[in-house]
């Protein structure tokens, strides 16, 4: 318990001592955003055993108070990221919806890489995974994303059609289930394939079917089993198909990640069939649906991660397509639209690496037509009601859980600064002027940069490179046929050697130099009679290998699995 | 000057591409003069024709315009029925589900797009309906959906109410994946053989059969559990019903026939045969089972089974009997269907009407949706083409394309537009988020060359 | 065991009258599966006399005959006009009703050179191994027997150029006519163009769609693609260099023993014709941007140039004129490629290159089986703005000019070649019927292997033995 303390002390470097067991904290001279109830220019917020005690312009500072003058800054309630990776192990991404293949390289791997299981469905089509079983208890993981002024977040993972049953948790805590606040909340849905059936988008609808159906029948039959289990067969414990009961009976949500009309219009039709209590997540053409989103009454957590254009401007390029341009132009008014048509809606993280771009986004909403205090609800209390934990998240309540966010500046501005959060009670400090965590390392963020280890910084200024040392199993997608073969890595510090072998043959590699997130070298491959020479790059994330192979004929993909 | 921007941009919006928000005319339209080709009752000159409320009202002569209706002079201009292609893959996000050989289960209605410009193009091209059927792939493919290009619509206002549902079964070189070649230590999808395809076929049918057996079982209350409700079978009962249509892909005759002897066995009609290429060979059986071909004009030599294709197939089709439709199975070809019309009078001489009938009723028959479109008769829904001259001409275009008596494309419209697009584009790229990034940035996509029409990729044989 | 196919319609029709039908139609079932082994004999008509009479004739180089004669002598059009007389002995067609035309060219095929592209490799012949193929001559590769052969000139089309495809140069294209039983015979020049796929960033192009880096839907780093691209021109230029030397070098042997002898290097000697600009070169381009390179190229290196795609080539009108580079264009059939562009973008483009003064053709692009298209593809051009003086042109005349044969080829004038069609109607229509055919003067059966299936298979009664 100690050494736990003095790691929290540590890590938030604060200006304050640990609170005593019990001490009550209190924060005046504030501005209070209650958001449940009228702002208060000026007050008092007390805190005690990790709930709110009091809220006022009187109200009194407890004798046994650690105080923190908040004059000049706004109390919110905490904010929320109503979707999230936090807390869980980077992932590869999935594969791109549409179904036309291409995914099925990406599906196979992630399912190489997956936890082995007993369930009668492949990888990805397991609604019974839970993100849970991938959290970690401990506060440092999540400094990034609560520097940012996040106390609270929906975390799942983003894997397969079934992402899996998230869990609403604190951002900060000493054991996973210190963390917790519902869980689990809801069962999340991608448009995506898989390794096998379902191969394409056509198939993802209907096995989405086929399992609901056989989930319903189960229950039936189980419900007959146990009433009376003689003479009749014994049915299945499927724990793939349990897992869905709760979704048929209305009793947990389907969160769909439906960004077009198209993926918003699927998945309303879908929640139609099943009768299921739909949310949709991302919601980036929302807007164009929301009298059918208002008339169903689904709520969206819409994404703040707004496109823009990342291609480089090239006068040999095409233009993009006008349906590209106005798409990124309407994103920003989604959320103004919502709202006139009386959808509720979150705001979430959307994949956000930056996790300032949150509230710069939030703001351009603003500027498209929400109104101030909708934006804030958006990230505070509209997104504990759509989780519905809104009894005791949300707000700045009596009673409720004591996740404040103390902000210096306007909330949407650039110069907005988080100098303390508030999570269960407990206080955390940012000094200022601390750089802002941009790209997030933190557990939450994605890794940051495009990884061209190519054009990587002297090696001094690098922080270590990885350990890229092993046997890997590669597949190389060349236009038309798969190669696959074998990668074999040895490292001294940044020097790597090795093999590569395949139906061409067995290649030594040259210049072989590993960097923080990754490793590239040259080879010689012999083809048609030919000496190819090719340059390969790839990062390295967990188990899995991706990266390209550039040479004369064109770039072409490679992928691989590290094996143990 | 932001307002005044945003202005711009939600005006163009609107007509963007001529997409009409809400259809101008409320489907009330009456066309003045013209020639009136009706794919029915012969061809009328100087003839008018009255749409309300989406139904064709009157055709005759010198109708007097109600006041809510928008009236189009076509005087000197040839007016058809709306072209049907009996075979598409536009607007589907997704084509083929080839992981198995039956996926009966999956359907196309699941995966339409309705923004898809393929749509845009056909309806320049003078098509307002299409069976969008899933790809080639497996002996046993989706279930299919017939629509109308209702472009700049709902993706739910695209279905036909009321049409039959259909299925997509294929067979041959597709099917056996003859250019498909397994990865080391890949196990080969069953079937490789055309023998193997019958057997997938064969063992679909009697699984079906298992299938309602155990449904009526239950039923009788010989069995405690309820079956399984089970998607694969559930539309192979339904064809074995002879409740859903089945169009199946294929080329040599033997194999069409052999299906044919299939279904004759387990009792059901076969709707279309697709492609058929060579179903000249086996006419006099086609026509006897009352089964349609839905055919190309005359490609062929593109492949192993399509090298005994003859453009005469239609001609020969006809003259026995049956019934014929053409397709395209092609976003490009589906825009110059009424020229592949035209050459069934080349290729042995099949009259005008009947020609004509190849791509719009005789299609609205095979798909069974021939009492609502596919000719133009009182009481039939308002879709309608007006051409600058005779459609079979090979410098006819179409210049209005109707369907429930609603603009769905107007050339001198889209014409007009093109500024008004360019001028959108111009100020939606000086947006912010439309920039491009200072420095770095992703590479730019490479632009391509070539659109692909064919979006059946079973053909290319690599899964997808 | 193969008929001829008319020996066999005698046979069918005799025994029709004396035995039983089904002995017919087993015997026409036998027939047909003889077909199926491979393409057959190509025939080859019979030369003589021939005199039309009393038809319409359309000249395309000169004014309508609205009612007059053409005499086809020695190979030649020997007379045409109202007044024309007919030389004793000729053999006489009635041409009332009939309309005259030349024969149609197409000048963007791979006809012959690839029987069945998908699924039987054995069929193909269109691309060699490598990436500098001058020397391989698609007049060797020609397959005189192809189906395609027949099925394509008895639509009209009694000329195509044949190309071979992919790498950076091709190979050599051939100028046949559709009639022979050797290249030889059907060649009227054996080795008609370089075909070049111009180097460009784009996906899926260059001849039948091969070129361009980059495979589908695969992001490469573009700056490193226009590298690569500007690489490849490099390529291009030192390849031409080095054929120019090599010629250069050849000839001062051929002059002075007494220099060192030339190594041969037959890709280099195929070369130094067109790099000398002595004969024409097909760069295969889409795009503007590539279109303007081909002619900053083809003035750089003063060769002479046509330009085979050309979406684009109404937009570089200007270089293109400057630099007397006409275009095969062969994107009729084609989508317009980008989302954004007009629907009828594609169709249009004859019209503009028209308005816009630049020399061209129509041409299918196709690879053997769709060629008998050609006439359709004018005619959808014609829809789309050009008038049908020129639609016609582009598929006859223009084809002819381009390609350097206007004096043999490309109207019904006296002297020329006796490519001649004979219709009921105008020959860019859809429903119009060739009713007879004339290539070299040779007068040509109106068969093809598709008139043989069908006359095998017309007239079949079902043998159905199950209900």
């Amino acid at each position: 318990m100690k050494l736990k303390l003095f790691l929290y002390a540590f890590a938030a470097m604060s200006l304050f001592g640990a609170l005593a067991n019990g001490q009550s904290l209190a924060i005046t001279n504030a501005r209070i955003v209650t958001v449940s109830g009228s702002v208060i220019e000026k007050g008092t917020v007390v805190v005690r055993d990790g709930l709110i005690l009091t809220i006022g312009a009187d109200a009194k500072t407890p004798a046994d108070a650690q105080v923190i003058d908040a004059t000049g800054l706004t109390v919110y309630p905490g904010f929320i990221d109503a979707l999230s990776s936090a807390g869980l192990q980077a992932r590869t991404t999935t594969p791109a919806p549409g179904g036309q293949g291409g995914g099925q390289q990406a599906a196979q791997q992630a399912a190489a890489q997956a936890a082995p299981s007993n369930s009668n469905y492949g990888f990805g089509i397991r609604p019974e995974v839970s993100a849970v079983d991938d959290l970690r208890g401990g506060d440092t993981q999540f400094d990034a994303i609560r520097n940012a002024g996040f106390t609270s977040a929906v975390t799942v993972g983003r894997t397969g059609i079934f992402n899996g049953r998230s869990a609403i948790i604190n951002l900060a805590g000493d054991s996973v289930s210190a963390m917790l606040i519902k869980e689990p909340y809801a069962e999340h849905i991608s448009f995506t394939t898989v390794a096998g059936y379902p191969g394409s988008l056509l198939g993802t609808f209907s096995a989405l079917r086929q399992m609901l159906l056989d989930a319903r029948r189960l229950e039936d039959w189980q419900k007959a089993y146990a009433a009376n289990p003689k003479g009749m067969k014994r049915p299945d414990d499927d724990k793939s198909l349990e897992a869905l009961i709760p979704l048929l009976n209305r009793e947990m949500p389907v969160v769909f990640n439906a960004n077009t009309e198209n993926e918003i219009v699927r998945a309303l039709d879908l929640a139609k069939e099943f009768n299921l209590k739909a949310i949709i997540a991302g919601g980036q053409e929302a807007g164009k649906v929301a009298e059918r989103l208002k008339s169903q009454n689904v709520p969206v957590l819409l994404s703040l991660n707004f496109p823009k254009r990342t291609a480089a401007a090239n006068p040999e390029a095409d233009p993009e397509n006008l349906s590209t341009l106005r798409f990124r132009a309407e994103v920003p008014k989604t959320a103004a639209r919502l709202s006139q048509a009386g959808v509720k809606f979150a705001f979430q993280s959307g994949g956000l690496t930056a996790m300032n771009d949150f509230f710069v986004n939030a703001g351009k909403s603003v500027e498209n037509g929400l109104t101030k205090d909708a934006a804030i609800r958006a990230m505070t209390l509209s997104s504990a009601e759509i989780l519905d934990v809104s009894d005791r998240l949300g707000s700045i309540e009596t009673g409720k859980i004591a996740n404040l966010t103390i902000v210096k500046n306007d909330v949407f501005a650039t110069d907005r600064f988080v100098p303390y959060t508030v999570v269960d009670g407990k206080l955390f400090e940012q000094k200022e002027p601390v750089r802002a965590p941009v790209g997030g390392r933190g557990p939450g963020g994605q890794r940051g940069g495009g990884a061209n280890p190519g054009a990587a910084a002297p090696a001094a200024a690098m922080p270590a490179v990885a350990n890229v040392a092993g046997t890997y199993n590669i597949t190389i997608d060349v236009p038309g046929q798969v190669v696959s073969g074998t990668l074999v890595l040895t490292q001294q510090g940044d020097v790597i050697n090795g093999t590569m072998t395949t139906q061409l043959g067995v290649t030594q590699i040259r210049n072989g130099r590993a960097f923080p997130d990754g490793f590239a070298f040259a080879a010689a491959v012999e083809f048609g009679g030919a000496t190819i020479d090719i340059a390969v790059k790839a990062t390295v994330t967990g188990n899995i290998l991706n990266g390209t192979i550039d040479s004369p004929q064109g770039a072409v993909p490679i992928t691989g699995t590290k094996l143990p | 000057m932001k307002r005044i921007l945003n202005l711009t941009v939600t005006a163009s919006l609107v007509i963007a591409f001529g997409v009409i928000a809400k259809a101008q005319s409320g489907g009330n339209v009456l066309i003045k003069n013209a020639t009136v080709m009706t794919a029915a009752k012969g061809t009328l000159e100087n003839t008018d024709i009255l749409v309300t409320n989406g139904k064709i009202a009157k055709i005759g002569k010198n109708i007097a315009a109600p006041a809510n209706a928008k009236v189009i002079d076509a005087t000197g201009k040839y007016v058809s029925p709306g072209i049907i292609d009996a075979h598409s893959h536009s607007m589907l996000d997704a084509i083929n589900e080839g992981s198995l050989a039956v996926t009966s289960m999956v359907r196309t209605r699941d995966v339409i797009d309705p923004k898809d410009v393929a749509i845009y193009r056909a309806l320049a091209g003078g098509v307002t309906s299409a069976l969008l059927l899933h790809g080639s792939a497996n002996p046993i493919g989706g279930q299919s959906t017939t629509v109308k290009f209702k472009w700049g619509r709902p993706a739910d206002e695209f279905p036909i109410e009321g049409a039959p549902p259909g299925i997509k079964f294929a067979l041959g070189e597709n099917v056996k994946r003859s250019n498909f070649t397994p990865q080391a230590g890949q196990t080969p999808r069953y079937p490789r053989t055309r023998m193997g395809t019958m057997e997938v076929l064969r063992d679909a049918f009697r699984r079906a059969k298992d299938y309602k057996q155990s449904l009526d079982d239950f039923k009788a209350g010989k069995t405690k559990v309820p079956p399984r409700r089970d998607l694969e079978l559930e539309p192979l009962v339904e064809v074995l019903e002879g409740k859903r249509l089945v169009h199946c892909h294929g080329y040599r005759s033997d194999e069409h026939l052999n299906l044919m002897l299939l279904a004759d066995e387990f009792g059901f009609r076969i709707a279309t045969l697709q492609h058929a290429l060579e179903a000249y060979k086996i006419a006099p059986e086609v026509a006897k089972r009352g089964t349609g071909a839905s055919i190309f004009a005359d490609s062929w030599s593109y492949k192993l089974e399509a090298y005994d294709s003859i453009p005469y197939n239609g001609y020969i089709l006809w003259k026995n009997g049956v019934l014929v439709s053409i397709n395209s199975d092609s976003d490009e070809r589906m825009r110059r269907l009424n020229l592949d019309a035209a050459k069934m009078e080349k290729y042995g001489g099949v009259p005008e009407e009947e020609a004509l009938k190849m791509i719009t009723l005789n299609p609205a028959k095979q798909l069974g949706i021939d009492k609502r479109t596919g000719s133009i008769e009182q009481g039939k829904d308002g879709d309608i083409l007006i051409w600058n001259v005779h459609p079979f001409s090979p410098y006819s275009h179409v210049e209005m394309t109707l369907i429930e008596g609603d603009v769905y494309f107007d050339r001198a419209k889209d014409i007009a537009n093109r500024e008004v697009l360019a001028k959108e584009r111009e100020a939606l790229e000086k947006l912010d988020m439309n920039k491009a990034p200072g420095a770095g940035g992703t590479p730019p996509r490479i632009p391509a060359e070539r659109r692909i029409a064919d979006r059946d990729e079973a053909d290319r044989g690599d899964n997808r | 065991m193969r008929f001829q196919s008319s020996d066999f319609r005698f046979q069918v029709d005799m025994k029709k009258r004396f035995i039983p039908l089904t002995v017919a139609i087993l015997v026409a079932a036998n027939f047909a599966f003889s077909q199926n082994d491979g393409a057959e004999q190509n025939k080859t008509g019979r030369a003589g006399t021939f005199a039309i009479i009393n038809a319409r004739i359309v000249t395309v180089s000169g004014a309508v005959i609205e009612n007059g004669n053409v005499i086809i002598q020695n190979g030649k059009i020997a007379a045409v006009g109202a007044g024309a007389s007919v030389p004793s002995g000729a053999e006489k067609i009635d041409g009332k009703g009939l309309t005259v035309f030349p024969g149609m060219i197409d000048a963007g095929t791979n006809l012959g050179l690839t029987e069945i592209g998908q699924g039987l490799n054995a069929s193909v012949d269109t691309a060699e191994v490598g990436n500098i193929n001058a020397n391989a001559k698609a007049f060797t590769g020609v397959n005189p027997h192809s189906a395609h052969v027949n099925v394509t000139r008895v639509n009209g089309i009694t000329t195509v150029v044949s190309s071979p495809t992919g790498g950076l140069i091709s190979g050599q294209a051939t100028l046949i006519n559709l009639v022979g039983s050797t290249q030889a015979e059907m060649a009227i020049e054996p080795l008609a163009g370089l075909v070049v796929n111009f180097p460009r960033i784009a996906q899926f192009g260059g001849f039948g769609g091969g070129g361009g880096f980059g495979g589908q839907g695969l992001q490469i780093d573009f700056n490193e693609a226009i590298k690569r691209r500007d690489t490849q021109i490099d390529e291009l230029r030192k390849a031409f260099k080095s054929a120019e030397n090599y010629g250069r070098a050849m000839d001062a042997y051929a002059k002075d023993k007494t220099l060192p002898a030339v190594l041969t290097d037959l890709k280099f000697e195929a070369m130094v014709p067109y790099v000398r600009g002595e004969k024409v070169i097909f760069f295969t381009a889409e795009r503007e941007r590539d279109i303007r390179a081909v002619a900053k190229f083809v003035a750089e290196m003063k060769v002479k140039g046509i330009i085979v795609g050309g979406q684009e080539a109404w937009k570089a009108a200007d270089e293109l004129k400057k630099n007397n580079i006409a275009v095969i264009y062969t994107n009729i059939y084609s989508l317009p490629v980008r989302e954004d562009d007009p629907y009828d973008s594609l169709y249009e483009a004859p019209s503009k290159m028209q308005q816009a003064g630049i020399k061209y053709c129509i041409s299918t692009g196709e690879a053997g089986p769709e060629v008998r298209d050609l006439p359709y593809h004018a005619g959808l051009a014609s829809s789309f703005g050009l008038s049908k003086e020129d639609a016609l042109k582009s598929v006859t005349l223009y084809p002819a000019q381009i390609l350097g044969v206007a004096d043999k080829l490309g109207s019904i004038e006296v002297g020329k070649m006796a490519n001649v069609v004979v219709t009921d109607g105008d020959m860019l229509d859809p429903r119009t019927n060739v009713k007879y055919l004339f290539i070299e003067g040779r007068m040509l059966p109106l068969t093809s292997r598709h008139t043989e299936l069908f006359d095998s298979f017309k007239d079949r009664k079902s043998s159905d033995i199950l209900p």
